[in-house]
């Protein structure tokens, strides 16, 4: 039985990741002494300041130390239809894994991979569904990456497994690629721009302890003085570098994205600089979203994401997973259905969530509108009073979010229309959810409304979906609809004695 | 359509007097913060009116959290374990009902801090894939009676589809 051995770079990239966890720690120590740390060991203070550096110096090579070690320990072997995977100096780790229960072997390629014609590994099994990996190799070449999936296939199709059909379906085929032309589509109308400047102004004002206002300030209002416009184009000049910045990173990220479908399962491969390859068995697919954001929805642009029991791209997050980044929503309904048959994708005849519904929807707003309007108009007779003009763009937007809000159910399906900013339909089966709660106010009682969410599994947490301020009895009937045990023996099942 | 029945069981009224000491603990804890701040406002001569607000605040605290919350939330809580599903019905501004089927149950735990164990009583909470639920309160033979039942239902529950 032969063992396996990583890369030797996996040393120095489990070194790097440690260093680039330590990279933000290190500029808050930075920060936090105020950016006069000294180098001048000669001074009094070089201990004292350099004492904190030692230990993020001692971390660092305590890690990178664990990193060889890892390495130079790391073993991994087939023996007996299992993946076997064992490291460790002083304790030693085993790890065995079935063929048979590996649901999907993900691939990613960062830069320093691609350099040396390398690939990281990670194992997705059904228990991994805190969205951390079975088993992840570090680094190893990409042959040997094929071979580990060969004699997975091996082990898992090699003798006659009950899933008969697995092996006549087609070995591969195209279901998406993304044309260069919805890339720069795609990259320009994401809602990453909100996301970057928020980023921005999160780091400002973790910061602002440490940046220099007096001197902002005073240059501010010498600009003032100048032109207003000045400040505006300053503005506008930053959004607009955000905005630059959001088209790069998508395009790093979604360049090249192609869905390929293969043994029941959707292989999806993406990035430019940081490959990555990703692959769901079909029949972990949880639940489905469509998300049409405000500036694509005009064009009938959306997007589409999966929930999936199995981990995402990102260790740890939820397993969210983009499956067309952008398409056109009629274009998708036919590659839909024939990866999921057992939905329907253009649902007719929703339920609305009803007309007397609608002041649900913005009136909790009044809550934090009304103190502050107080507030301010105590402080700033009358100007304060300005702050109700709020109030228009919070029921226009309330609204809105009514205009959307619907549901359906016709046989095992549930569909949940919704809005925040962006629309999204979520498609369900039932025997996925895993828990659904009728919730209701005291108001909502009196007007005979009531909102219900259901959860599906995904990542830790799972994935939710709410349909908001709808009739009651459509509410009520749903829940019926779940529910498994049918009215007649509810009536006679003392369950407690 | 008519109304949805409600689950038929409640939690022991015991529960009411556990809800009224952990919120006995969470005044203490303001009422600690009130003590701080009217210690400063002492200290540096500040308004008299900080102080008097602060424990204005805490009596308001002491009202809801000790009185009327436990009240209303003992008089929404109910819970049916049946042999399909289970189902749980919480709240207090918002009336939460719940239905986890019972093929959707991995496992079961009991569980019961050093206040509920002086009162003899014990959490059960339930979870699925994706949720926890949490039926709370119950006299502890009873919740394991029922947690062994929960088990039991949930090994034999078959799926539907």
């Amino acid at each position: 039985m032969s063992k396996y051995k990583l890369h030797p770079i996996s040393a120095a990239i489990e070194a790097l990741k440690s260093l680039k966890s330590l990279i933000v720690p290190g500029i808050i120590l930075i920060a936090a002494n105020g950016f006069n740390f000294t180098v001048d060991f000669r001074d009094e203070d070089f201990w004292g300041s350099m004492f904190s550096f030692l230990i993020l110096l001692v971390i660092f090579l305590f890690t990178t130390v664990a990193g060889i070690l890892k390495w130079l320990t790391f073993r991994y072997w087939f023996e007996e239809g299992e993946l076997r995977v064992q490291y460790g100096l002083i304790v030693k780790k085993k790890r065995y894994i079935l063929f048979d229960r590996i649901q999907s072997l993900n691939y990613k390629e960062g830069v320093f991979h691609r350099l040396f014609g390398l690939v990281q590994v990670t194992v997705e099994t059904a228990a991994s569904t805190d969205g951390k990996p079975e088993a992840s190799l570090t680094a190893i070449k990409r042959v040997a990456a094929d071979q580990i999936e060969k004699e997975m296939n091996q082990a898992k199709y090699g003798e006659i497994t009950q899933d008969d059909d697995m092996l006549i379906t087609p070995k591969s085929r195209k279901v998406y690629k993304m044309s260069a032309k919805d890339l720069i589509l795609l990259a320009t109308t994401s809602s990453g721009v909100g996301v970057v400047v928020f980023g921005v102004l999160a780091v400002v004002s973790q910061f602002a302890e440490y940046i220099p206002y007096d001197w902002i300030y005073d240059e501010l209002a010498y600009l003032v003085k100048y032109s207003v416009i000045i400040v505006i184009a300053l503005i506008l000049m930053g959004m607009l570098a955000a905005w630059i910045i959001s088209i790069a990173l998508t395009l790093l990220n979604y360049y090249d994205f192609t869905v390929v479908e293969e043994n029941k399962r959707l292989v999806i491969t993406r990035g430019l600089l940081e490959k990555k390859r990703i692959a769901i068995p079909l029949n972990r697919v949880q639940a489905i979203k469509i998300v049409e954001n405000p500036l694509r929805q005009p064009f009938g642009l959306a997007s589409v994401q999966l929930e999936s029991a199995g981990g995402g791209f990102e260790e740890g997050k939820s397993s969210k997973i983009v499956l067309f980044p952008l398409i056109s929503k009629k274009a998708a309904v036919a590659p839909f259905e024939e990866l999921f048959p057992q939905f329907d994708f253009e649902v007719q005849s929703f339920i609305q969530s009803p007309k007397r519904a609608k002041p649900f929807f913005y009136r909790l707003d009044f809550l934090w509108i009304a103190p502050l309007t107080a507030v301010l108009t105590y402080f700033f007779f009358p100007y304060g009073l300005l702050v109700l003009l709020l109030a228009i763009p919070m029921v226009a937007w309330g609204k809105w979010q009514h205009k959307a809000a619907a549901v359906q159910q016709a046989e095992q399906q549930l569909t949940i229309v919704s809005r925040t900013f962006s629309r999204v339909t979520f498609y369900v089966q039932k025997n996925r959810i895993q828990a659904m709660e009728q919730r209701q106010s005291f108001f909502q009682k009196r007007r005979d409304i009531a909102s219900l969410k259901v959860t599906v599994m995904s990542g830790m947490h799972g994935a939710t979906a709410i349909a908001y301020h709808m009739d009651q009895s459509e509410i009520e009937s749903l829940m019926e609809w779940y529910r498994h045990t049918k009215k007649a023996a509810i009536e006679q099942d003392p369950i407690l004695e | 359509m008519e109304m949805m029945e409600e689950p038929k069981y409640r939690i022991p009224e015991k529960g009411v007097t556990v809800w009224r000491i952990y919120g006995v603990l969470q005044v203490i804890i303001f009422a600690a913060l009130a003590g701080i701040a009217t210690f400063f406002t002492y200290k540096f001569e500040g308004p008299v009116v900080i102080s008097i607000i602060a424990w204005a605040l805490v009596a308001i605290a002491l009202i809801i959290l000790v009185f009327v919350f436990p009240t209303i939330r003992y008089r929404v809580w109910r819970y049916e374990v049946r042999e399909q599903e289970i189902e749980i019905q919480s709240g207090l501004f918002v009336v939460t009902r719940t239905l986890i089927p019972m093929v959707r149950v991995q496992h079961v735990d009991t569980g019961q801090g050093p206040i509920l164990k002086k009162y003899g009583l014990s959490n059960i909470s339930i979870s699925s894939a994706a949720t926890v639920h949490t039926i709370p309160f119950l006299e502890t033979q009873e919740a394991d009676a029922l947690r062994a039942r929960i088990s039991e239902l949930a090994r034999v529950a078959e799926d539907d589809v």
